[in-house]
């Protein structure tokens, strides 16, 4: 893997909402009209207040201001049966509607096809794989550690929770580092469309403008890896078959558009979001950085406690009642998978508080049923691998006075993430730091 | 004491193995592989932890 540290763009922090003026994130539900408002920066900077409202008095919930025909799912019982019932609750493309021409593959695709694409693609992202990039994961850590650890201070967001991931991703997709600001500005206009709150005509044209850049690029590459194969995920996916077949042209382009936005998105947001936690508690902090056996629990209750994509979305393939509440064929359901990581029901009383020795520990992160998020044995090597790394060297972190964390709904990202501590010293042999 | 793991329900995780590598072990796509249906002696308490973690429910513990 090259140790090369791309550098970040400014869209990576654009923002889609704004500020609602909300004292109190529990405010956003509104259990006398049944509804609930979960798109808003408030409820990602302190979700917590709000799933606890959410799952105790509007279990199932429209969505505030569209109403009928939406629920919010909400309960881990809940959120488990759906997630389990593809049947019911189909992944299928009128769910979701990110610029795509088809159905994502395989997020889109339900059962029983999906499992022909996963059979394909699993092994490519599973554990064995993995451990294969585990030393140079390691190796790249420090690397851009060694970015910012003589100052004593550091945006953590643009400088460790960008860079990492994506230099991780686009290195085992063979896709050129010296491009990320390009992937990172079409993954936010998909993700985080620059357009007024609400605006959704707005949102859907930037987001259809940026899928035709997404195709072409994408096109480029499966002709390249066609007349040159390699030995990245994306050659793989393009020489690979299923049933005897291979792959046409339009399924690898349903794949990489999925592939890109999942790669370069979420393990960013996690690594904000259980950073900023673990900087505003020291004792939570030291524990790690004075028992690092104890950093692949963290990863797991970080995950849990923070679960950065709070929600996903399913469409309704046959009519289902759920608690009282009339499911019909093509209502959107919002599986809140936040909520249903910190309900005490299935976590108990703690289920609020970072527990590093919790025993049972079956949250929703990464989803689950037939679609459990692919990308999730990569992902937590790397949050294992940087949790371990950072609090060896860096043991003593805290967010820089003043700082006001604004985080992005619906994908838990930080426009920034400013941590000052003790300076600590180079490790590696790659460029030194400009001087400012 | 016996593990039964459920494959449909098994979609990869890898909490199990990832908390019991002793008694649970993943295949190349990341599913699990239980390595002896009975539990060796002494691997009781993963066994059961490892059954505990899962979030699909997929490992049943039997005495």
């Amino acid at each position: 893997m090259s140790p090369t540290r791309p550098t970040t763009t400014e869209e990576t922090s654009t923002v889609q909402t704004q500020p609602s003026g909300l004292a109190d994130p529990a405010d956003a539900v509104h259990p006398e009209r049944r509804s609930a408002m979960p798109y808003l920066p408030e409820v990602a900077a302190d979700p917590l207040p709000f799933y606890d409202r959410l799952r105790s008095e509007c279990p199932i919930a429209a969505v505030d201001g569209i109403g009928e025909g939406t629920h919010i799912i909400s309960r881990y019982e809940d959120v488990k049966f759906a997630l389990r019932h593809p049947e019911i609750f189909s992944s299928d493309i009128v769910a979701v509607d990110i610029g795509q021409d088809r159905p994502l593959i395989p997020l889109q695709i339900d059962p029983p096809e999906h499992a022909k694409y996963r059979r394909l693609m699993d092994p490519h992202l599973g554990p064995k794989e993995v451990a294969t990039i585990e030393d140079e994961t390691r190796a790249l850590v420090n690397d851009v550690i060694d970015g910012f650890i003589e100052r004593g201070s550091c945006d953590f967001h643009a400088e460790f929770s960008v860079p990492f991931p994506c230099t991780v991703f686009l290195t085992l997709s063979g896709l050129p580092l010296d491009e990320v600001a390009q992937f990172l500005a079409w993954k936010d206009a998909i993700i985080r469309p620059d357009v007024p709150f609400g605006d959704h005509a707005a949102a859907a044209e930037v987001r259809r403008a940026t899928g035709r850049a997404l195709y072409g690029y994408f096109e480029g590459v499966i002709d390249d890896r066609l007349a040159n194969p390699g030995d990245d995920v994306i050659s793989r996916f393009v020489h690979g078959e299923i049933d005897g077949r291979r792959l046409s042209r339009e399924e690898i382009l349903d794949i990489c558009y999925l592939f890109i936005l999942g790669g370069l998105d979420t393990v960013t947001s996690t690594l904000d979001c259980s950073i900023a936690y673990l900087a505003q508690h020291p004792e939570r902090r030291r524990a790690l950085a004075e028992q690092p056996e104890l950093v692949p629990a963290a990863v797991e209750e970080l995950l849990r406690l923070h679960t950065p994509v709070m929600q996903i979305l399913r469409v309704v393939a046959t009519e289902h009642e759920m608690r009282g509440v009339t499911m019909r064929p093509g209502d959107t359901v919002m599986l809140m998978l936040g909520a249903a990581d910190t309900d005490p029901d299935e976590f108990g009383p703690t289920a609020n508080e970072a527990d590093f020795s919790r025993d049972a520990n079956r949250h929703f992160a990464f989803g689950g049923g037939p679609h459990r998020c692919l990308g999730s044995h990569l992902a937590r090597m790397e949050l294992r691998v940087a949790l371990e790394e950072l609090h060896r060297r860096i043991p003593d972190y805290e967010l820089r006075p003043g700082t006001r964390l604004s985080y992005s709904p619906g994908i838990r990202e930080l426009a920034e993430l400013p941590l000052v501590f003790s300076p600590g010293t180079r490790e590696g042999t790659g460029p030194q730091e400009a001087p400012a | 004491m016996r593990v039964v793991l459920d494959e449909g329900a098994c979609v990869g995780h890898g909490r199990c193995y990832a908390v019991a590598p002793e008694v649970y072990a993943a295949d190349d796509r990341g599913h699990c592989v239980v390595r002896n249906a009975e539990v060796p002696a002494g691997l009781e308490h993963q066994a059961r932890t490892g059954a505990a973690n899962c979030p699909e429910g997929a490992l049943v513990i039997e005495p």
